[in-house]
């Protein structure tokens, strides 16, 4: 870690950055801010903190990460569509927390889809279902079955309201015919915490956050929600091959920056971007985190993005209506 | 200092009536267990029922209640008095103008004014130091913060 | 050994040269803050958090925790030379440090303040060692029902510390419980109490509002006072006999474990401390009567115990997460700004930074040592800066530690308000301490009272299902109602412990 100063010449830009209506004449000048809208520790900042290290040599500048939790995301995802579109500041943008924060009425987002500017996707996640090692659940059908048995009695955890993890417990109440006792946390690491001292049965989350664990039999992996295995965990089924295909959800994780940032800007972001999720460091250093790599830039991501929204408004709808 | 902490109270009184009223019009349970309103409902409850509490103590209180007056100056009266009373208000209004400013004028040039006036008017008299005070805290200052510190500062709509 | 191990690679990156550094520049600048009169450590560590926001986080906390060593350092130098504690632990220092200095001993007074907090620094941070990781193990098993009754348990016992003033502490709890509430709700997401003003949905900002409490409301209580002389002395001067270092080794001593104790307990402010190690000095000794007529062991009981607490403090904060101070509660708010979550998860997640940070603590301490016995003499300079260059100065970082946290003007707006509230409140001695621990603790509070009635259903029974959480809630409740109601018995306590 180095002091940070800049020379002379940086320094007289840093003062004109401060009105953005005057362009830059070569962009990044100065250190540049990711915003995580999660806590640090959790999949998604594991996963940006080395996306943050990586574009650092690509731009030539410090990529500071800044760790904004709480309200599932709706706090940093709400500082980044509202930071000054100069590309100084960039966000990591988490799918489908985004849509659902913007389709609940009742939080009142500052933002829209419109918002955001989706830049570069780094990873996709599929989703989890674990339990704690020593857990009485075995399978995905000891856990239904009990679930069955005594509605609103297993208590399974979210990292927040309406995340892709609070959506797959909604799936699963549909798909299984069941009802668990849905308890809301912030993090991962309080997930973790929460099942670990038996606060809680069972943990919706994303592979990435557990792998290491569950490799190591300190936690059980019940099921993956996706159609097809993770790499990763190869001896945990799918819910589709366990006769769930409805249960399929995800957490897609890129940069984005704020609606207004110029276009020329967006692309010396993007190219540098690319460049860092492509590398073959980035590939070794994700995989060992358990976090599966899914490159998408330009038009390819933005159509993943109004995609995506079509499918959340549908289960975000359906989770409404079930408050 | 009785007067005062019974219309202070009364303030938080007021305070936390409003606090509860607000919190009632939000939801206070949902099927999740309490909802948004629930802790400020019931917190500005409790804090209404301390308030008329803290109340009924004071009144009840003998009328000399025993104040710490280290230093023995006054501390009957609450707002400002005496001859510091208008070094008092010029740090408030100073303050403000300065908040308000800094927008239009950047940081550099209220910063500036606000030094200088600031010393002045608590009773500096030589001029170069306040001239250099003035310049430091504000052009040096700047320049400190956002070279090498990389923190972001007003710059106004005259672009400096 | 693990801790060891783990302390060891801390020591290592401590004492790199960037985060030795840090620290220096922390030591230095908390020292200046500190000398100044009317600046605390809270307010002090507020206004200097801008510096640390281009920092990582590690040395940003490095930075911020030296800071706060150093301004509780300065405040000594204040309460011997000028009669003016620079916060409130340093208040029993005046008692003998400036009768001392007026015997014109002011150079073995703080000679012995800088023996003294070293030591007290030093065994508090291995006994610190010895039991945060373990505590924080422990704190692991907590659920959310446990950490919800042990914030309120911390809270009741700010409020309980409180004297005769404990009405009024516990409003302003709950004041700053209903302005922690303002902005979005921490689980569903529903902007609340921000009536559309953009700049409230991320809450009022904690850091404006400890500036306006304690930096602006103390300017703007000294800019009404007249101004006090400071006591010209030789500051190199040592004079201590033999004798008195035999009885200042033994205040040292007790200070220490007094001071530690105590700073485990969240909520005891630090003022408690350095008041029962004086106390305690005066009845252990044969000739009580020197007390107050500058006898050196109070100083070195009162300093000691002082720094001593500073640093048991830390335990609280990095193993459960609860601030056991306003200063400390600042310095969660760091952590909160530089994106870490002090608490048992953070001795999981980030071992790295934790023992960094620890290990920085042992070299803070040193570094205070080495700048303070030969540097006394400059900073007690600093006393001599015309007020209005002071205050001016001040108001300047005030302005920029609030803007520059979301870069707008309405925190500074914020601040300015809060530091006419402030000096109100400090005028009717309302005090200020319990509602800015519940500023900070109102949002972890809420969550986890809400998590805990998800796991249960909606069931508050929950509370009485669990042992540790039904102790961690009845105990101080049941104290803190005997104390309201029969307030009496206590007030007696009180006075002749002090007096």
């Amino acid at each position: 870690m180095i002091i940070r100063r800049r020379t002379l010449l940086a320094a007289s830009a840093a003062s004109a950055l401060a009105s953005p209506a005057i362009a830059q004449s070569k962009f990044p000048s100065r250190g540049l801010q990711l915003v995580v809208a999660f806590a640090a520790g959790g999949s998604t900042d594991v996963g940006a903190r080395l996306l943050a290290a990586a574009a650092e040599k690509e731009l030539g500048q410090t990529v500071t990460v800044v760790n904004k939790a709480g309200a599932g995301g709706q706090l940093g995802f709400t500082e980044i569509a509202r930071a000054r579109p100069d590309g100084y500041t960039m966000g990591f943008i988490n799918l489908p927390a985004v849509n659902t924060i913007v389709l609940d009425p009742e939080r009142k987002a500052v933002f829209t889809m419109d918002s955001f500017i989706p830049v570069a996707n780094q990873v996709l996640d599929p989703g989890l279902i674990w339990v704690k090692g020593d857990s009485p659940f075995k399978t995905m059908k000891d856990l239904v079955d009990a679930a069955k048995k005594a509605p609103n009695t297993v208590r399974a955890c979210t990292t927040g309201i309406l995340s892709d993890d609070h959506l797959a417990i909604l799936m699963t109440h549909e798909a299984a015919g069941v009802e668990f006792r849905i308890v809301h946390f912030d993090s991962g690491v309080q997930q973790l915490a929460g099942v670990m001292g038996g606060h809680v049965d069972v943990a919706f989350d994303n592979v990435g956050s557990v792998v290491k664990r569950v490799q190591s039999g300190e936690v059980r992996g019940l099921a993956v929600t996706d159609d097809v295995r993770s790499p990763f965990l190869p001896d945990v089924p799918t819910t589709k091959e366990l006769g769930y295909p409805t249960i399929i959800s995800s957490s897609t994780r890129g940069v984005a920056v704020p609606k207004g940032t110029p276009a020329d800007v967006v692309k010396v972001l993007e190219a540098a971007l690319l460049k860092a999720i492509n590398s073959a460091d980035m590939k070794s250093k994700m995989d060992a985190a358990g976090l599966a790599l899914k490159p998408m830039v330009g038009a390819d991501y933005a159509k993943y993005y109004a995609d995506l929204h079509k499918q959340a408004t549908k289960y975000t709808e359906w989770a409404l209506k079930m408050r | 200092m009785r007067q005062g902490r019974l219309v202070a109270t009364g303030l938080m009184l007021l305070f936390c009536l409003v606090a509860a009223w607000q919190s009632w019009l939000l939801p206070l349970t949902d099927r999740l267990g309490p909802g948004p309103g629930f802790f400020p409902f019931w917190m500005a409850l409790i804090g209404v029922a301390l308030a008329i509490g803290l109340l009924v103590v004071t009144v009840a209180q003998p009328a000399a209640a025993p104040v710490e007056a280290g230093d023995g100056e006054d501390t009957e009266r609450i707002l400002p008095h005496g001859p510091g009373a208008a070094r008092w208000f010029a740090i408030v209004v100073a303050l403000a103008a300065a908040a308000a400013a800094m927008e239009v004028l950047g940081f550099r040039i209220t910063m500036l004014v606000f030094n200088a006036a600031l010393a002045i008017a608590l009773g500096e008299r030589r001029w170069w130091l306040i001239a250099l005070f003035a310049a430091l805290g504000s052009f040096g200052v700047f320049y400190l913060f956002t070279t090498w510190l990389d923190v972001l500062l007003p710059v106004g709509r005259f672009g400096i | 050994m693990d801790a060891l191990g783990h302390l060891m690679s801390g020591f290592a990156a401590a004492l790199s040269i960037n985060y030795l550094l840090y620290a220096t520049a922390g030591c230095i600048l908390g020292t200046l803050i500190g000398v100044l009169p009317g600046l605390g450590p809270a307010a002090g560590t507020a206004i200097l958090i801008p510096i640390t926001f281009n920092l990582d986080p590690t040395g940003a906390i490095i930075m911020l925790a030296a800071i706060y060593y150093g301004a509780m350092y300065g405040g000594t130098i204040t309460s011997v030379l000028i009669n003016v504690p620079g916060e409130a632990a340093s208040v029993v220092t005046c008692i003998d440090g400036y009768q001392m200095a007026k015997q014109g001993r002011a150079g073995s007074a703080l000679a012995i303040a800088a023996i003294g907090s070293f030591v007290g620094g030093i065994v508090a941070t291995v006994l610190l060692v010895l039991v945060a990781a373990p505590l924080a193990t422990l704190a692991l098993k907590f659920g959310p029902a446990e950490f919800f009754a042990l914030m309120v348990a911390g809270l009741c016992l700010v409020v309980g510390l409180a004297g005769n003033n404990m009405w009024a502490a516990l409003l302003m709890t709950i004041v700053g419980l209903l302005i922690a509430m303002v902005g979005l709700d921490p689980v569903r997401g529903a902007p609340r109490f921000t009536y559309g003003v953009d700049e409230l949905i991320d809450g009022v900002g904690f850091v404006p509002i400890v500036m306006g409490l304690f930096g602006v409301a103390e300017l703007l209580i000294a800019a009404e006072k007249r101004q006090t002389r400071m006591i010209e002395a030789d500051l190199q001067k040592w004079n201590l006999t033999k004798d008195e270092w035999r009885r200042s080794s033994g205040a040292i001593a007790r200070g220490t474990g007094i001071g530690f104790v105590l700073g485990l307990i969240p909520g005891v402010g630090s003022i408690v401390p350095t008041f029962m190690a004086y106390v305690m000095e005066k009845r252990l000794s044969k000739n009580p009567e020197r007390f107050g007529k500058g006898a050196v062991e109070g100083v070195a009981a009162a300093e000691t115990a002082n720094n001593s607490y500073a640093n048991g403090a830390m335990v609280p904060l990095l193993s459960l997460g609860i601030p056991s101070s306003p200063t400390i509660a600042v310095l969660m708010g760091a952590f909160i700004i530089h994106g870490l979550q002090p608490g048992p998860f953070l001795f999981k997640e980030r071992p790295d930074l934790v023992w960094t940070v620890i290990a920085s603590f042992f070299v803070g301490n040193v570094l205070l040592l080495i700048l303070n016995l030969p540097l006394v003499g400059l900073w007690a300079r600093l006393l001599k800066i015309p007020f209005g260059y002071l205050c001016a100065g001040v108001l300047i970082f005030c302005i920029i530690g609030s803007y520059s946290l979301k870069q707008t003007m309405f925190d500074v707006w914020v601040m300015l308000g809060f530091g006419v509230i402030g000096y109100i409140l400090r005028k009717l001695d309302f005090p200020l301490a319990p509602a800015i621990l519940a500023l900070i603790l109102g949002p972890m509070m809420e969550k986890s009272l809400r998590t805990t009635l998800e796991i249960s259903g909606g069931s508050f029974a929950i509370f009485l299902e669990r042992p540790v959480a039904l102790a961690l809630l009845a105990i101080p409740l049941l104290v803190l109602a005997t104390m309201l109601l029969r307030p009496r018995t206590f007030a007696k306590l009180r006075e002749s412990d002090i007096e």
